[in-house]
């Protein structure tokens, strides 16, 4: 079941960039004004984790990839998180949408390693991506 | 809204429970109509379309000989003969929709058998003649009403306790449990209502209905009412038996609650008891008898176990079932993401003793319960009601020329 949202063009560039020429740091994905198709809001290459946090919003739904880098037996890695942002204060068309859309974008999408479904800030926490980047290398 | 032949007409979204069909307009908060499940009907000997009698005169309005059905067994509907009149009763009569002009969203359980879900779309595309179909499940509905393509979702409705995996906007099937729970607990409520004790009889349940006078009395004192002996002999036992469970779930529903810590006998006495009165006019306080209620979802003593081998398994029985089922992983993904619905999970401190059971096996747990008691009600309708006003979902209805061309096997493809 899902809510027949397209992806556009321009989130696959974007995630390119991100993947292939590590352009951006981060995305953020929205839907359109008129709930049809999901389009990139913002892409940045700021290095601050907390900023990233602080372009989610607090009462509305986004996704948003991330080139996760951490440290890992002394070696340098780096994952890409799919984050998908569904606040509790956020208005429940808008969660129902956003959950419903997710699948389409996130299948849009080679070479995600860690998935985050995030309702408050502390599940998307540094701390809380890097556990789970952590448990998902090996 | 949803576009055909250029008019742009909003879908209509059904979603029928045990206890009430729910019915209304994509897009809206709430259900326009909210009719009864249960359908008073007459036995006369040669009349196979003997006359139903439906909503707010219907089950509730003392007949003569009229029995009470419910299209309902065992977690499924099992008597799609009063689903039409239910249907017709809730779009035609109450929201005046003809359906005909609308596409129409209806919700079935995760555990819908196909012969189910093609029987419906039977019915709305040969009875109804809508335009176009879709059947989505309560459990998905439930997830993405809370904004989770991943969820355990807990569903207490008023004849089944459900726990269904949703990962990735899909069913785990393997993980889907549930059971006849709520039938228990009520069971249960009846049997403390109806079982004397030191301070009280046994508590007549009679409805209003059947009452001709009554004088007030004391609280804990004897009633004095007189029935209407005139009505006596023409009650149903069907009937009997409906007004009672009735008058059980308003108790339930006004004075019955959960201990969040788990039972604790001082803990219960030190709870305020609650006053009830009963249609006779009796009228007594509650006390700790009013948790043990609903400790029933909880908790089952072993003798109870014991003595009966077909005991509705209880909410922490069905979550350990569900989880075994579920990779490790995923088990942790879904304790942060469990989403609590369904009438049933009203009860006051439901919600702060599932969050308590299941603190003491995961470290992180996160309830999604919402506390507007409609969204608790009608999560899967609210759901339906979004996505069937979305302009994109056009793509997954089942148009009626579809239905024409490919039959029943078109609702097993598109409606996944």
């Amino acid at each position: 079941m899902a809510s027949g949202v397209s992806v556009s063009s321009e989130c696959m560039e974007a995630f390119r960039s991100l993947k292939l020429s590590r352009k951006h740091k981060y995305i953020i994905f929205s839907l359109s004004a008129d709930l049809k198709t999901i389009v990139p809001v913002k892409t940045s290459a700021e290095q601050d984790y907390d900023k990233f946090v602080g372009d989610l919003p607090e009462d509305e739904c986004r996704w948003a990839v991330y080139d996760f880098e951490f440290e890992k037996d002394s070696a340098k890695r780096n994952k890409i998180c799919f984050i998908s942002w569904s606040p509790d204060s956020a208005k429940i068309k808008q969660k129902m949408l956003f959950a419903s859309s997710r699948d389409a974008l996130r299948r849009s999408f080679d070479g995600i390693a860690v998935e985050i479904q995030g309702t408050d800030y502390s599940e998307i926490a540094h701390e809380a991506v890097l556990f789970k980047a952590n448990s998902s290398s090996r | 809204m949803v576009n055909y032949g250029g008019d742009e007409v909003s879908a209509l979204v059904v979603d029928i429970g045990s206890s009430s069909v729910r019915a209304g307009y994509a897009g809206d908060d709430t259900p326009k109509a909210v009719v009864s499940s249960y359908y008073g009907y007459k036995t006369t000997a040669g009349d196979s379309d003997a006359k139903l009698y439906l909503g707010q005169h219907g089950p509730s309005i003392w007949r003569e000989g009229m029995e009470i059905g419910n299209p309902w067994r065992d977690a499924l509907i099992f008597d799609f003969n009063p689903i039409p009149p239910l249907i017709s009763h809730a779009l035609s009569d109450i929201m005046h929709a003809n359906p005909s002009e609308h596409p129409i969203l209806v919700t079935e359980p995760a555990w819908n058998i196909a012969a189910n879900r093609e029987r419906m779309a039977e019915i709305m595309f040969e009875e109804f003649q809508v335009p176009a179909f879709y059947i989505a499940n309560t459990g998905v509905l439930n997830a993405f009403a809370a904004g989770k393509g991943s969820a355990l979702v807990i569903d207490v409705g008023h004849s089944v306790a459900s726990i269904t995996p949703v990962v990735d906007g899909f069913v785990l099937r393997k993980g889907l449990v549930y059971s006849a729970l709520p039938k228990l607990v009520h069971a249960h409520a009846k049997h403390v209502l109806t079982t004397p004790t030191p301070t009280r009889g046994s508590i007549d349940l009679y409805p209003h209905q059947l009452i001709a006078s009554k004088i007030p009395v004391e609280p804990s004192a004897s009633p004095r009412f007189a029935l209407r002996e005139d009505r006596l002999a023409g009650t149903t036992e069907s009937w009997r038996t409906w007004y009672e469970t009735r008058e059980v779930d308003e108790w339930i529903q006004t004075v019955a609650g959960v201990l969040d810590q788990g039972w604790n006998e001082q803990v219960a006495a030190a709870r305020p008891p609650r006053q009830y009165e009963f249609p006779t006019g009796f009228n007594t306080s509650f006390g700790p008898e009013r948790f043990q209620v609903g400790e029933e979802f909880f908790y089952h003593s072993p003798q109870l176990v014991a003595q009966n081998p077909n005991l509705p398994k209880n909410i922490p029985t069905l979550l350990s079932e569900s989880l075994r089922a579920c990779d490790p992983d995923l088990r942790q993904v879904l304790m942060g993401n469990v989403v609590l619905t369904g009438g049933g999970s009203l009860y006051t401190g439901f919600a702060d003793r599932l969050e308590n059971e299941l603190s003491r096996n995961f470290s992180h747990v996160k309830i999604h319960a919402p506390g507007n008691p409609i969204e608790r009600k009608y999560g899967a309708w609210l759901g339906g009601s979004i996505l069937a006003s979305l302009g994109t979902f056009h793509q997954l209805w089942i148009s009626r020329e579809e239905w024409q061309e490919h039959g029943k096997a078109i609702v097993g493809q598109r409606c996944k």
